[in-house]
């Protein structure tokens, strides 16, 4: 188990790092990568699916400070966090996960983390630039920022468990 | 009542969603109304700081850049000096100073945040309320207009960029003189489209697109592009015009604000139309 302090600090830290470096990148495109999902993710498996969506909720609101977007960031933060658990449950090794420290790579293996990420980032980016655009008209724009900015957050995602996240030794 | 707690119960997680979710969609979709999303923008002090901060260090990727804009526009000024004038009668040398009267103050600032991948894109500058700025001020850079106020603080502002779908001021075309309205329909930060022009008035391509200063927030004759291109509406006797930014929106750094002193008279004097009718 992780403590309470690490994930406030973390907290913290996904925000400025999303609001003062990934929001302000330029990939051209319109390709726009939004990594603060990855704490959503990470967050401990005992927490009740409530507790859960209002955490994602103060996390997206304070993105939504940064980046000008008026609740557009919190109600797609808000709609991963309703989705996990059913997401966790769809794809739980065989037994279970209670024996594992925290939701990360490190501890379940890159297939599950691929997969769970996966499928989470896919909601987030759509359900995101679905209310940006709000025009089924302009499905194609809304289908090609999902994928686009959807492939590179993954790849930010591993990158992050590969230099943050590695497997701990057993002691 | 059982029956109404049992049914909250079954459904709290879906309840907390959905009260959420509400929130969180009603403050996006009033984002338009402007005193209720007065709350969710980078103005607010702290995150404005923090901005002003992360620019401090990245400013300086950009200094030559800048540099060289500022130096062309110095240029630009000081040809416009009584010294760089010869008179070639001194008998009709005039001095009309007094002639006219300032109508516009330009406010400096810096941009310290902004976004151009977004459908309705916004960026913030670190000049505020004490700074003189209000709302509904227009923004350009050295290289043509690039935006409106949209809120102030004491020391930040926010502005609504000229990427965003309703920015909707009036804009005409040298040359022919038709005048339109200003949208940012397409998803390319480079254009935007110039709407309701009859598509029975001759336009050249390339011809320059300038403001018409008719709502207050410029003075007349501010550059804000060229035509790129031209093509008649689908079932509408308009054209549908795209214009080439002339300031690269990716790259704004340093920008100023207008003051516009008539202003007030202006609004005035237009609000009496609607009593007329």
């Amino acid at each position: 188990m992780i403590g309470l302090p690490i994930h406030i600090i973390r907290f913290v830290l996904f925000i400025l790092a999303q609001g003062l470096i990934f929001g302000k990148l330029d990939f051209g495109f319109g390709i726009h990568p939004m990594i603060y999902p990855l704490f959503i993710l990470m967050l401990p498996f005992d927490l009740s699916a409530i507790v859960l969506m209002i955490i994602a909720f103060l996390m997206g609101i304070s993105v939504d400070f940064f980046m000008n977007t008026f609740g557009l960031h919190a109600s797609a933060s808000v709609i991963i966090a309703y989705f996990r658990p059913e997401i966790f449950k769809l794809f739980s090794p065989r037994d279970g996960y209670e024996s594992f420290r925290q939701p990360s790579a490190g501890d379940l293996g890159y297939s599950w983390f691929l997969s769970v990420a996966g499928l989470m980032v896919l909601i987030h980016h759509l359900w995101f630039f679905f209310l940006e655009y709000f025009k089924l008209s302009d499905w194609f724009y809304i289908l090609q920022k999902t994928l686009l900015s959807g492939l590179l957050t993954l790849l930010i995602f591993i990158l992050i468990q590969i230099i943050f996240f590695k497997k701990q030794k057993a002691l | 009542m059982r029956n109404l707690i049992a049914f909250f119960q079954r459904f709290r997680v879906f309840l907390v969603f959905l009260v959420l979710q509400l929130i969180a969609l009603g403050s996006f979709f009033s984002w338009m109304s402007y005193p209720r999303t007065k709350f969710f923008n980078t103005s607010s002090a702290v995150i404005g700081n923090m901005h002003s901060w992360s620019h401090e260090v990245t400013k300086y990727l950009t200094l030559s850049e800048a540099n060289e804009e500022l130096q062309r526009e110095l240029i630009e000024l000081r040809e416009e000096l009584p010294e760089s004038f010869l008179s070639i009668d001194a008998k009709t040398a005039l001095i009309n100073d007094t002639l006219y009267k300032q109508a516009y103050r330009y406010i400096p600032a810096t941009v310290i945040n902004s976004s151009h991948q977004h459908k309705n894109n916004y960026f913030t500058i670190d000049a505020g309320r004490l700074k003189g700025i209000s709302a509904k001020m227009g923004v350009v850079s050295s290289n043509g207009v690039v935006g409106i106020v949209y809120d102030v603080s004491d020391h930040f502002s926010v502005v609504k960029s000229i990427l965003t779908e309703n920015i909707n001021f009036s804009a005409y075309i040298e040359g022919s003189k038709a005048f339109g309205i200003v949208k940012y329909l397409e998803n390319d930060p480079r254009r935007i489209s110039l709407t309701g022009i009859s598509n029975d008035i001759a336009i050249k391509r390339g011809s320059l697109v300038k403001t018409r200063g008719s709502s207050g927030y410029f003075p007349q004759g501010l550059i804000i592009g060229k035509v790129d291109m031209l093509e008649p509406l689908e079932g509408k006797p308009l054209w549908d015009i795209q214009i080439r930014l002339s300031q690269d929106m990716r790259k704004v750094h340093h920008v100023f604000v207008i003051e516009n002193i008539l202003g007030e008279e202006l609004e005035r004097l237009q609000g009496k139309i609607k009593e007329l009718n």
